[in-house]
């Protein structure tokens, strides 16, 4: 009940004037960026960091936290319209929503998304209110071993449940990644690392540069490579889902959040995932999954449900081990240090009030989601007018803007570049980000707590393998490597299949 | 199966080339043995670590790749157009990031970098003017907005 009242408190604390202006922008702001096919929630976040940094974290971090929601809400937009995920987070929606859109029902899609991705985030909302303050007291048995694990683990499992048809690409990516963190400065005796002399490279690979550059510029890269997406006039038919349809499917929607949020928690996962796992466990749930695929607005529902339930829950571990759900979250973990919060598994000690904040800021910006989702349906349509060739010279200003403005270094700009550059190359062959993206967030905790460790244990690895939640760890990213490998899933199901 | 077993065998032979730079470089940094600090916290530990880690994994991709057939695609008609379009637009970027940035001001490099950009890419000669109005008006507009909203309004510094 104490956290009933702790949430309660923040929700009208942040019902302010200035506030919900602030709310109803970013969300629109993050809507926007989430329609526009190559502007992901990622790129927003990140972009919009550079914008708030003079901003205090009382103001700063509630408008990061609806550019999220708005964008990975936006993207459903593009897919039911176009047949394009607006982000890689609304790709399983594109499944039903554009046939829906094709029978003439694009306006009850759409009304049909925004209520699932509000309801999405609030069950995410309520299970962050109930399991961030858990999970934080639990980090607090964690030590460097643990932290060691930890951070292999988010690697493996991002590199796995983000390249599921290709494996080894995925942890390719997250090794890279955590190779590409050890440039600089180590914090344990301040040696610089593959710096070479150079005052920049000295400084490391700023997170928020990469961030902007291999989301950004290697996004602008892709459009532009693409041909021309056309232009929608028209979203035809009603948009208020009935009531009735809603209510009957109110499993669904349970069901899509728990999942998404589930998966959100998982480090480096994400949103996509959150999707994916709710559509197909709708599928397998429905009388009908041949319908899948079709125009099945329980395959919409589930899909939008989950990829919002994500948010919360990817914001889950930011806020109590400080390791990001997904590559929105980590630009959200550099925000908030940057804005001088500490997440962590003290954050409870520290501040202990502050999850419930964020639950309440989730709770308005799903509250303007709705609100704007629905009214603006047709107003928006102009943001899917704009020509790429248009619109890409602009975001390419922004994503110099913003890579520069972080510290001020023209290295930066290179970074961003580079990043930017390799971002492309990688997607190119099929390698996904946010295994690449996690690698660098969690490089320097994986060093600091290794070499620790070591030294704790003289140079053993046992404690490693014998602490109790360390052989847990341990034990989950070796079952993901062996479940990785064709050959081992090829055994086992051979072996199942003799077995009488 | 890989989709792209020819560029993995490539890229694999990049990814084994950096981990054994990176295995090479972590074994040269230095030990402060004078200092009399723990031989387990040395610098180059993890990153050495790493490095055979990510050794390891290209060497999966390689052997992979070696054996993987090659794919039949068919060609796309709208792929040369496509990478044309892809050198074009790395070409403005890196231009007006790298070239334009910090010899003109931030507002004229914008300008020029956004209406070069909107003109290359949405010229006909027969609507050459409609084009050159919307490039300039985009050009300024950017411009200007950038601008006034990240110096003035938000206080941020511009390249």
């Amino acid at each position: 009940m104490e956290e009933l009242g702790l949430f309660l408190n923040a929700v009208a604390q942040q019902a302010l004037p200035g506030n919900l202006f602030n709310v109803l922008w970013a969300t629109l702001l993050g809507m926007t960026i989430g329609m526009l096919p190559g502007l992901t929630a990622t790129l927003g976040i990140a972009l919009l960091t550079t914008l708030t940094l003079r901003m205090g974290a009382d103001e700063a971090i509630p408008v990061l936290i609806c550019m999220y929601v708005g964008a990975i809400y936006g993207g459903s937009r593009t897919a039911i319209l176009l047949n394009i995920p607006g982000t890689p987070a609304n790709a399983a929606s594109a499944l039903d929503g554009f046939p829906l859109a094709r029978a003439g029902k694009a306006g009850e899609a759409m009304g049909l998304a925004t209520f699932g991705s509000f309801f999405g985030c609030l069950v995410g909302m309520l299970l962050l209110a109930l399991i961030a303050p858990q999970l934080a007291e639990f980090g607090l048995r964690f030590q460097s071993y643990e932290f060691f694990w930890l951070a292999v683990f988010g690697v493996v499992i991002s590199g796995r449940l983000t390249a599921l048809d290709d494996p080894l690409k995925g942890w390719i990516a997250g090794f890279l990644g955590l190779l590409l963190a050890q440039v600089g400065q180590e914090g344990i005796h301040a040696y610089q690392r593959f710096s070479y002399g150079s005052v920049d490279l000295a400084g490391g690979f700023g997170l928020l540069p990469a961030l902007v550059g291999a989301f950004g510029f290697a996004e602008i890269l892709c459009v532009m490579k693409q041909p021309a997406y056309q232009a929608v006039r028209d979203v035809g038919g009603r948009i208020l889902p009935r009531l009735r349809s809603l209510a009957a499917r109110w499993w669904t929607i349970l069901r899509s959040g728990v999942l998404g949020t589930g998966m959100g928690i998982i480090p480096g996962v994400g949103e996509d995932m959150g999707a994916w796992v709710s559509y197909a466990a709708a599928r397998r749930a429905s009388k009908r999954p041949e319908s899948f695929g079709q125009g099945n607005k329980e395959g919409l529902l589930s899909a939008e449900t989950g990829n919002n339930a994500a948010v919360p829950g990817a914001i889950i571990p930011v806020l109590t081990l400080a390791v990001p759900g997904s590559a929105p979250a980590a630009v959200l973990l550099a925000a908030f240090v940057i804005h001088g919060v500490r997440p962590g598994p003290l954050i409870m000690i520290e501040s202990p009030t502050f999850v419930f904040q964020v639950a309440a800021m989730l709770f308005w910006a799903s509250v303007a989601l709705l609100i704007l989702g629905l009214l603006l349906t047709k107003p928006m349509l102009f943001v899917l007018r704009v020509r790429r060739e248009h619109l890409m010279p602009v975001i390419f200003v922004l994503c110099v803007v913003g890579a520069f403005a972080i510290a001020s270094r023209v290295f930066d700009i290179w970074v961003m570049l580079g990043f930017g550059i390799l971002g492309f190359v990688l997607r190119q062959m099929h390698y996904p980000m946010a295994p690449l993206v996690l690698g660098i967030v969690l490089g320097s905790i994986l060093d600091k707590n290794f070499r620790r460790g070591m030294v704790l244990s003289d140079g053993s690895l046992e404690p490693f393998f014998t602490r109790p939640i360390s052989a847990v760890l341990a034990a989950l990213t070796l079952f993901t490597v062996l479940w990785g490998l064709a050959p081992v899933r090829k055994a086992i199901a051979a072996r199942v299949r003799r077995s009488p | 199966m890989s989709k792209t077993p020819r560029a993995d065998l490539w890229f694999s032979l990049v990814i084994i080339a950096l981990a054994v730079a990176v295995v090479i470089e972590s074994w040269r940094m230095p030990r402060f043995a004078n200092l009399g600090i723990h031989p387990m916290s040395v610098p180059g530990l993890t990153p050495g670590a790493l490095g055979a880690a990510l050794g390891i994994l290209g060497m999966a991709l390689f052997l992979r790749s070696l054996r993987g057939r090659k794919v039949a695609t068919a060609t796309d008609p709208t792929a040369a157009e496509g990478w044309l379009r892809l050198a074009s637009t790395l070409a403005f970027c890196l231009l007006y990031a790298v070239g334009l940035l910090g010899w003109l001001p931030f507002w004229l490099a914008t300008a020029i970098f956004v209406f070069a950009f909107v003109l290359a890419f949405t010229w006909r000669a027969r609507a050459a003017v409609r084009a050159i109005l919307t490039a300039g008006c985009l050009a300024i507009a950017t411009s200007a907005a950038v601008t006034l909203l990240f110096e003035r309004v938000f206080l941020v510094r511009l390249p």
